[in-house]
């Protein structure tokens, strides 16, 4: 359960963040361009190319930067109004290094709890939980300048949660780690959600987005493509996978029979459909074969294709898409 | 949740997932987040909760400008009983322009307390909390002062009450005799390690290196000291001094510390002869502390907008 003092985004129906009209302006350069859009809690990923306009997006969250024009609620609170307040409620972990090296984790962490403003015992206490959580347990009272990159992005994120926030904002949280270290890190961004913390995670890898997010901002040169729920994003194309093991040959060239085209690649059968009969026909061939059915899914379109289609479809056409 | 691991009955262990718990406990704002750093930053210049070689630094230099209290009341001590009139080393007034050590001190400290959070970019994530550049200011500032204050008023306490114990006449019969000693003593030291204090992270605001905020800390107490020498000249108390001794920035809280203890500037000192000394020095002394402010504010305004 949320404690009490967060009982402004506990309802449901308020948006997690609303952003209306919002614009931001540097001499030469606009980073956003009258962006609107309502995101709801859970877990959101905010979606774009370098220099998009998350970090920006980021720095006018946090009330590190005005917006030239537009308006910033988060949790229903107004940035430009209470800064304080938002800031209050939000975990921030940075994509570039922000620690200070010379001092252990524990430290580092307990610090950032007090100045999240938890008493000292508390912000101990809870430095010490969040890096069991994180999985730095043991390394805790070693200094953070012999941490490798998995380790740093690590307290970086306990850093973020030790104040217990409303929503955590991460930004590119898997950069920099091996591919073992990038699944953990979502792994550990993903069980946020489930423990009742928002995250807004700003990357540029769509399959970060696809295995975490359950909501989906895109922007591109500072304008929204799209926001929308993961799912609704992910269309079904016409193809279906099938794994039959090492029977995919003869599948290929028995649905070939059938007038049923499909590809047998990296022990994987992609049978084209193109109505519900071609199911049934694929179900009877198989049985006819006595192949064994490992795996049948539907293919779906990735976040790269939709956003590449609705990028290059023009900036502002998916605004009809925003969420709800 | 937990993950269980098998093994003999009575050698059964668990490792347990303790998840995450809320905090529903209470939560402070801009006051917490700046008290929280201040505490961080006297923790980190005073090398608690660091490597061993970070703490030689202050605490040699707390015994460095401890010794002459102890010397003066040893020596007080051993001559308690004899005839002539007691040997007195240092004066408390004296004591309180230790300025070498503590110029030395605040051109270690105080850009080790502020360059690394620019360096390695430690700022976002600390204004991404309940605090403001005029938080971060205050409790950087603060925390200097705080410092040096200790490390300028220990020593004199330790004369203090060494000399209270080692005199012919009793300590109470001491105590009253210098009670002035009293407040004279922390104003004077509080005046120069607010000015030591603003310069120096003023000073260590503009860059993100540590030595060069160092080199450029003493490098300006020095440059001042020695072109004031230069205008006024060496032969004072024949010519009398100059105004131009103001620009001097590494004496003017002795020149302030001489009005607490003294009622005047120094007769013998680089102000001597000019009218309204004290007053001039204290607008000197405020016009530096004012500078001083108006750069850290600026150079952490950032944030606010």
């Amino acid at each position: 359960m949320r404690p009490t003092w967060q009982t402004s985004c506990v309802v449901d129906t308020e948006p997690l963040l609303r952003l209306t009209g919002l614009t931001k302006r540097y001499p030469g350069v606009t980073a956003l361009d009258d962006l609107t859009v309502e995101v709801p809690r859970g877990l959101i990923g905010l979606v774009g190319a370098n220099g998009a306009g998350k970090t920006t997006t980021f720095r006018l969250l946090l009330g590190l930067a005005h917006p030239t024009e537009g308006q910033i609620e988060v949790c229903g609170i107004d940035v430009a109004a209470d800064p304080i307040g938002v800031r209050s409620r939000l975990g921030f972990m940075p994509e570039h290094d922000c620690l200070p090296l010379d001092q252990t984790a524990a430290d580092v962490v307990s610090t950032f709890g007090e100045l999240s403003g938890l008493p000292a015992r508390a912000a101990r206490q809870r430095a010490s939980d969040i890096l069991d959580l994180v999985g730095l347990d043991e390394a805790r009272f070693r200094p953070i300048g012999g941490f490798s990159t998995g380790m740093r992005q690590r307290t970086k994120l306990a850093q973020a949660l030790v104040g217990d926030p409303e929503l955590v904002l991460l930004d590119e949280p898997t950069a920099g780690l091996d591919p073992l270290g990038r699944e953990e890190m979502l792994a550990l961004v993903a069980r946020l959600g489930t423990f009742g913390i928002s995250v807004l995670m700003a990357t540029h890898l769509l399959d970060d987005v696809q295995q975490v997010c359950d909501h989906v901002v895109m922007i591109d040169a500072g304008r929204l493509v799209v926001s929308g729920t993961t799912d609704s994003l992910l269309e079904r194309t016409g193809f279906v996978t099938v794994d039959v093991g090492a029977g995919g040959a003869d599948l290929t060239a028995a649905l070939a029979s059938q007038s049923i085209h499909a590809t047998w690649a990296d022990g994987l059968v992609e049978v084209t459909i193109d109505s519900e009969v071609d199911l049934d026909v694929l179900r009877d061939v198989v049985a006819e074969l006595r192949l064994p059915m490992y795996r049948l899914t539907s293919r779906l379109t990735s976040l790269d294709d939709v956003f590449l289609r609705r990028a290059s479809a023009g900036a502002g056409a998916g605004t009809s898409g925003a969420a709800g | 949740m937990s993950f269980a691991a098998t093994g003999d009955e009575g050698a059964r262990g668990a490792v347990y997932d303790r998840g995450y718990r809320p905090y529903d406990g209470p939560r402070g704002r801009r006051g917490a987040a700046t008290l929280a750093l201040y505490k961080a930053s006297i923790r980190r210049g005073l090398g608690l909760r660091r490597a061993w070689r970070q703490k030689v630094a202050p605490f040699v230099l707390l015994a460095v400008v401890t010794i002459p209290a102890i010397v003066n009341v040893g020596i007080g001590y051993v001559t308690r009983d004899q005839a002539f009139d007691r040997i007195e080393i240092i004066t408390y007034r004296n004591y309180v322009g230790v300025s070498s050590a503590l110029l030395l001190f605040v051109a270690l400290v105080a850009p080790d307390v502020i360059c690394p959070d620019r360096r390695q970019r430690v700022l976002p994530l600390m204004f991404a909390r309940p605090l403001i550049g005029r938080d971060y200011v205050t409790a950087k500032v603060g925390a200097i002062v705080s410092i040096l204050f200790m490390f300028s008023f220990l020593p004199q306490v330790v004369l203090f009450v060494g000399n209270m114990l080692v005199s012919t006449n009793g300590a109470f019969d001491y105590l009253t005799e210098n009670v002035d000693v009293l407040w004279k003593v922390p104003v004077a030291v509080l005046v120069l390690s607010l000015q030591y204090a603003v310069v120096g992270v003023a000073v260590s605001s503009l860059t993100d290196r540590r030595i060069v905020a160092g080199a450029s800390i003493i490098g300006m107490f020095l440059v001042t000291s020695i072109a004031a020498g230069v205008i006024v000249g060496e032969d004072i108390d024949r010519s009398g001094g100059s105004l131009a001794a103001l620009i001097n920035v590494l004496a003017l809280p002795l020149y302030l510390r001489d009005v607490v203890f003294l009622g005047q500037v120094d007769p013998e000192g680089s102000l001597n002869g000019t009218s309204g000394g004290g007053w001039l020095a204290l607008a000197a002394y405020l016009v530096v502390l004012a500078a001083g402010m108006v750069v850290l504010l600026r150079r952490y305004r950032w944030v606010e907008r």
